[in-house]
Order: C-alpha cells, then structure tokens, then sequence
C-alpha cells in the first residue's frame, strides 16, 4: 500500500474572504466555514476563534482534535464512514495541513472526556496541543438528552469538527505540496530477502471501545470498535483518517483523531523498516470491560502476530484502570507466544504516587515504556482568554476537575486560576508516542 | 540553626550488648555514640538530642517505647528525625523504622534511616521512612551517617521531592512523573527497547514490576482420615488477655494457643483483636473465624485423623509480606515437629 501525504507547513491563520492558503498563511472565510459546521442541523451556535502557540489563552472543554486533511482527486472522504461513505484509506493521495488542528470546543458544556490547553505558561508543556495553531471550533448544540449528562457523545461537535478539518485541507486541492511524504509498506510476504531476515514487530494498538453502547467510542472507517475483534490494519490506514477518537476516555490518557493520524511510533517503525527492523504492520484491537472479551482480544492478537511470523511488538493502550487488564493480558499473551513485547502506557499512581502503578502487572510484561501519572494534581493561574467556558472544568464532571473539595476547594477559583488533576490536560501524556514524560521513584 | 534528633539503641549508647536490650527508654541532651559522625557531616542542623531505647523493649513493648520516646519528642523542638544506622541488626533496624514512621505520621518531621539491604526493616519500612542501603557493620558508620545527613542537609534546605536514583535511599514505590531532560519521545523510547530485547541486549523497562512471590501448591493429602490438620489465622483470634500482645495492624508479633481440651471457641474466652474489620460476630463466636467446633465435628465423624493441639494467630491487616514470611516460618518448625499433614488458613 502506498500513501502520498502532500504537506502543506501552516504558520499562521486568520479569517479573510476566501479559504485559501498561500506562503504559509491559511486565510478561512469564518462563514463559508460556519455553514459547512451548520451543516447539521443539531448544532445550534458556533463560531471559529484561533488560538496560537504563546497566547495567553486557555481552551476548555476540548472534545477533539483532528489535523485538516483531504484527499485529492478524488471523491472519497478524508475520514471515511465519518465525513463521507467508507472507502479504503491510507492509498492514493492526501493533502495534509501541517502544524495547525481544528479542536471541537464546547460552548459552554463539558463531559468526563474532555480536556484543556494552556497555549502559554507552566501548563503548556502539560499537551503537545500548544505548540500547534489551534483553530477552534467553538460550538453548542440541541442534543438535549445529554445536556446533563457526565458522559457525553459530542457527536454533533465532533463531526462537525471533522467536516471543517476536511472543508479547510480542500482549499489546498490545486496546490503543490510543500513537501511529499511517501508512505510505503508492501505485502508482508512478498518482501526482499533482505528485509526478510531482520526481525520481524507488528505494532498492537488497543484504541478506546469500553462502552457498551454506541457512540462513544473510537471508530474504524466509522464503525464502533467495541463490536470488533482485532484485526490486521495497514499503518498507511491508521494515518489516513479511517480511524477517529471517542468521547469518553479520561482525557490526558485519550488519543486524539490527530494523534491517530501522526501516531509518531508508526513514524519510527516506518523509518526503521529495511534498516533494523522489519515492519510487519498493525495489530489492531480494542479495550473492553469483560473479562471474557478481554481474553478473546489478548488471544486474537497473540495468533495474529503468531501467523504474520513477528519476532516482535509494540503494544500500546489508551486508557488506564480497567484496560491496564487488557494491556497487560495482551502483553502476557504475545509474550507466551514468543513474540518479545515492549509495552506502552501511563500510570495511575495518585496525588502521592503510592498506588500500584496499574491495575494488574505481570512479571511477563518486563519491558515497559511509561508515559505520565495521570492523577498528578497541578495549579495554574488565570489566563487572558478563555476559548470555551472555563465553569466547564468544574461543573460538568470532567475527569481531572471538580466542583467540591473540603481542602482543595473547586477546581476553577474566582480569580480564573485553576487546580486540576492531569487526568485533564488534553491528550497530555501521549502514550501514542510524543511523551517527553517518564515516571520515576521519589 | 536547626535542629535534629538521633535514635540509636542501648548497643551504640555503649550501654551494653545483649544483656541490657531490655533498655527502657531514655532521652540525653547532646551526642552519644554515632551522633558524633551524623553531627560532623550533617551541615544544616546540630543534632541536639539523643534517644536511646533497647533493641528488645522495643520489640516487646512496642506501645509503651513509642508512648514514651513520644513524649519526650513532644518537649523539644526539632526540624527532622535520624536513625541508626542499622546496619545488620534485625531488631534495631525494625526498631529504627518503627520510630521514624511513628515520628513522621505524628510529628509531620521527615524522618532517615539506614540499614544493610538484607535487615529485614527495609522491606517493612522503605514506604514509611526514607531508608538508605548501608553497611554490614559499624565499620562503615562514616560512610552510613553521611549519606543520611547528605538527604537531611536536602530536606532541611527546602526540598521534598527527592528522585531514589539520585540520592540513592531504597525505592519506596512513589512514583511521580517527570519530564526527561533530553526529552526522548515514548515512541523512540520503545523502539530503541524493542531492538535492544529482540537482540537479546540488556534493556532498562521504566516500570519495574515487582516480583511476585507465588508459592507452589502443595500435594494433596493422600488419605485424610489419618493426617494431622492445623489451623492457622491471619483473622486475629486470641484469649481475650492477648498474652503475646500481637498488634491490631501491621502485626510483627504471633501466638498459638492450646485447644486440646476444647470442642469450640467461646467468645468471652477468646475474641479478635483485628482492627481492618467489624468484630462483633467474631467476638460473640470466635469458631467464625476458627473452626474448632466444625474441625472436632469432622474428627468425630473420622473425615479428618485430628485436629492440631495448637492454632496459630496473628493479624492480617496491613502486615507486609516480608513480615508474614518470617512469621510463617518461625511457625513452620512447631507444626513440623507435631507432624501436621496439612494447614487451613483462614483470614476474615
């Protein structure tokens, strides 16, 4: 399979009369955009506000992040089975708007997924997500029926979000690339003798599916992944836009659509491939809740990565708590398997960093590459700006905030200073692969 | 100028070995015995106060020493605690953690301590104190007291967030996040593992899983109506006195008890001195937890050969796996020698 990315290097946004972009600058027509989000008629309110690396700003309740992408010369979607009809990703050509992401704020209500940025100041290097110019979309909605909700789906938000990202990487379709980033990885049998003899890893994602119903969770090509066993993927797929982020993960531990789209271990297999190692492809599977499932999801990829021959695997969970047991399973099981595992995840140590690490360990599982404690308390001070509704991070329930706390008080204070946990920095420890963040003994 | 406080045992006191272990407490103003070598090197702090207390009333009369060493701390004024060091010494290392948590939970001082790695006070306190690996003997008392007061001179100059890798005290499962220096994305971190594993090359994982100790399971009993069955309970069942003045937590202390000549527990006669659960039906009936009177049913019966003489007692809550070890094996002898076939535990 082979991916042609046509970047384009985005230095600065602004609004003007067309959506174009020339010399680095992306010019959006604010209301050209709004009807594209208008689109559906269940959002209600909405505008676009940008947000740059080093502005006093901060931005919360963050529901998503997606890179603006589209495909070129072609009609199939940018996001299939989101954005348009399912069709294969990760072939052909697509242009891609680097250095910016569209975010999908809410107006005014937050739910348990939701994170926040800080785009200046000490809480800037608590998210990769303020070192991009955030275009955000700022909106609300009608979906009454979750409006008190803790637990939202966003979905009106979300896709909304994901329809401008690909309205804005269309403005480039006649454009030449700045830069032309190929992707390519043939058949796993049919490669040279070369390539063959090196040791051969797969990379085992397990995406977000642990809600039973429908319309929280990550998607393949727009299907739930909760009704899946794993399956063979094509890394040119994962960076291709048919998979999308959910709405329910405790967010610094969540991956973003954007961190789908430039998962940077993907990136490292992809340059290791021919040189050290032989990269087989991805192992996708899922986290769930049962026991059963779990163990069906562990066996799944432990036999798929038995018959693609791979020597090795990178394995890496979205979550923490009840999924460290899908992790862990996996991890046990590939190793039984024979095939030598390094594992990627977060912790959960508490405000004193004296909990067990994760929820379940094994001695098997002796290679690990840890990404952050998500229950680290932090205090910021106030911002300038708020993009969205600073209340949010108190009120409504999101995983690292509060309303009450006898010694803490509330999360949001009068003065705009907050006191939050980790948990809700905005895909803050980047288990993907980013992290600059280790965990060690104090 | 700040000030510390030293505990040290009747040994290093030059009190005297063995025979005057059973010390009682005591406090003297100034420096004794290894505060001459904590005093040189620590340069924040004078140490103004020594504690001195046997290795054995410590052991034994654990709520009295630290009732009293408590209030002679609550009439002085200090800024942090030391210990030791330890070295070897099981007793005095046991007796050093003891002190150093109880005087950082009440006090809210930092407390340091040291002991060789294989004193068994590492394993039961490197959570509550921070312990430093040290020597085997007093030769290397030098050596020990400044790596403690190197971590006191720290804490007294503001700090309280120490990595174990730089200072180098036993890691004591607190783990925080940290922002590498050279900021290594995760994913490189992996990679380069990953290569480093399938070449069989030595690799450092960033979570170290403790190992687990599991314990095979035993062979069945081939016929149970001839073997000799015990009971054994971490549920805190003792006479009412509590004669071995086992502790209600974090227990260290164990007993056993003669039931030859009962077809049951009475509550009144025995009870619970377990404190991580409600008592009550225990209390009234103590065969809930420990069933002679079940146990004498099926000896009767002829199911089982006879009911162990003896059942062996301590408490479960909050009791470190190392201390549970060394207790199960100072029990293992006494069943063997009865020729106990088998053992049902029970906890609560």
């Amino acid at each position: 399979m082979k991916l042609e990315l046509g970047n384009f290097f985005v230095k600065e946004v602004k609004f003007g009369e067309a959506t174009k972009f020339s010399k680095g600058t992306l010019t959006i027509n604010k209301e050209e955009a709004i009807a594209v989000v208008k689109e559906d008629e269940h959002i209600t309110d909405c505008d676009i506000v940008i947000a740059s690396p080093g502005d006093e700003t901060r931005i919360v309740p963050v529901k998503e992040a997606i890179e603006p992408r589209a495909k070129v010369g072609s009609e199939a979607a940018a996001f299939p089975g989101v954005t348009g009809e399912v069709s294969q990703a990760g072939i052909g050509r697509t242009n891609a708007l680097k250095g910016c992401s569209v975010l999908a704020v809410g107006k005014h209500w937050g739910s348990f997924g939701d994170g926040l940025i800080d785009m200046s100041g000490e809480g800037a290097k608590y998210t990769l997500f303020s070192q991009l110019i955030n275009i955000c979309l700022v909106a609300d909605t009608d979906e009454e029926s979750e409006r008190h909700e803790q637990q939202k789906k966003n979905h009106a938000i979300r896709w909304g979000a994901h329809r401008l990202a690909e309205y804005l990487a269309k403005a480039v379709e006649n454009e030449t690339p700045e830069e032309m980033e190929t992707l390519e990885l043939g058949a796993m049998t049919k490669r040279s003798a070369e390539v063959s003899k090196l040791p051969s890893v797969v990379y085992v994602m397990q995406p977000q599916s642990q809600m039973e119903e429908m319309g929280y969770n990550d998607l393949i090509y727009g299907w739930d992944l909760n009704h899946f066993v794993p399956t063979l993927v094509h890394p040119n797929e994962v960076l291709d836009g048919a998979f999308i982020s959910g709405s329910f993960m405790p967010c610094s531990s969540k991956w973003s659509t954007y961190d789908f789209q430039n998962n940077p271990t993907i990136k490292r297999l992809y340059s290791e491939h021919g040189k050290s190692l032989n990269f087989l492809g991805v192992i996708m599977s899922n986290l769930n809740v049962s026991l059963e499932q779990k163990q069906r999801s562990a066996q799944f990829v432990a036999k798929l990565a038995t018959m693609v021959g791979a020597d090795g695997a990178v394995l890496a969970e979205e979550g923490y708590g009840n999924p460290d047991a899908d992790f862990i399973a996996c991890f046990v099981e590939l190793e039984k398997a024979g095939v030598k595992t390094v594992g990627m995840t977060n912790e959960c140590t508490g405000r004193d960093g004296q909990s067990q690490p994760l929820v379940t360990l094994d001695e098997m599982a002796d290679a690990i590459v840890t990404c952050g404690n998500v229950s680290q308390l932090i205090e910021l001070p106030a911002m300038k700006t708020v993009i969205g509704e600073l209340e949010a991070l108190a009120r409504d329930g999101l995983s690292g905030g509060w309303a009450f706390d006898e010694k803490l008080g509330a999360s949001v204070k009068e003065d705009g200073s907050i006191i939050l946990e980790n948990n809700s920095m905005f895909c803050g420890d980047q288990v993907c692969g980013w992290s600059p963040k280790t965990m060690k003994e104090f | 100028m700040k000030k510390a406080v030293l505990y040290i045992n009747q040994f290093f006191a030059g009190i005297g070995g063995e025979e005057m272990a059973d010390h009682a407490p005591e406090i003297r103003e100034g420096l004794v015995g290894p505060g001459l070598a904590l005093d040189g090197s620590l340069k924040n702090a004078e140490v103004t106060h020594t504690i001195i207390c046997g290795d054995n009333f410590m052991g034994s009369n654990t709520e009295e020493a630290v009732a009293t060493i408590n209030g002679f701390l609550k009439d002085i004024e200090f800024d942090i605690f030391f210990a030791g060091p330890a070295f070897q010494a099981g007793r005095y290392g046991v007796a050093c953690g003891t002190i150093c948590k109880h005087v950082e939970k009440e006090f809210g001082v930092k407390t340091i301590t040291s002991m060789h790695v294989e004193n068994p006070g590492v394993e039961m306190f490197k959570k509550d104190t921070y312990v430093f690996p040290g020597g085997k003997s007093a030769a290397a008392m030098r050596k020990d007291t400044a790596k403690m007061a190197g971590l006191g001179d720290k804490i007294l100059d503001g700090g309280t967030l120490f990595l174990a890798e730089e200072e180098g005290f036993f890691v004591r499962g607190v783990r925080h996040q940290v922002w590498r220096e050279d900021a290594v994305p995760a994913a490189d971190r992996a990679i380069d593992m990953l290569i480093k594993k399938l070449a069989g090359d030595d690799f450092q994982t960033e979570l170290p899983i403790p190992k687990l100790d599991r314990v095979p399971i035993a062979a069945p009993i081939t016929d149970l109506s001839k073997a000799n069955i015990a009971i054994v309970t971490t549920g805190g069942i003792v006479p009412v006195d509590n004669p071995d003045r086992i502790q209600s937590a974090s227990a260290t202390r164990w007993g056993r008890y003669d039931i030859s000549a009962d077809m049951g527990l009475e509550g009144g006669v025995y009870k619970t001195i377990h404190a991580g659960f409600d008592p009550a039906a225990a209390d009234a009936d103590p065969d809930v937890i420990v069933p002679i009177d079940s146990m004498r049913e099926y000896e009767k019966e002829g199911k089982i050969g006879k009911l162990h003489e003896f059942f062996y007692s301590t408490v479960g809550t909050g009791t470190t796996e190392a201390e549970a070890a060394r207790m199960a094996s100072e029990m293992v002898p006494f069943l063997q020698e009865a020729g106990v076939d088998a053992i049902i535990l029970t906890s609560t």
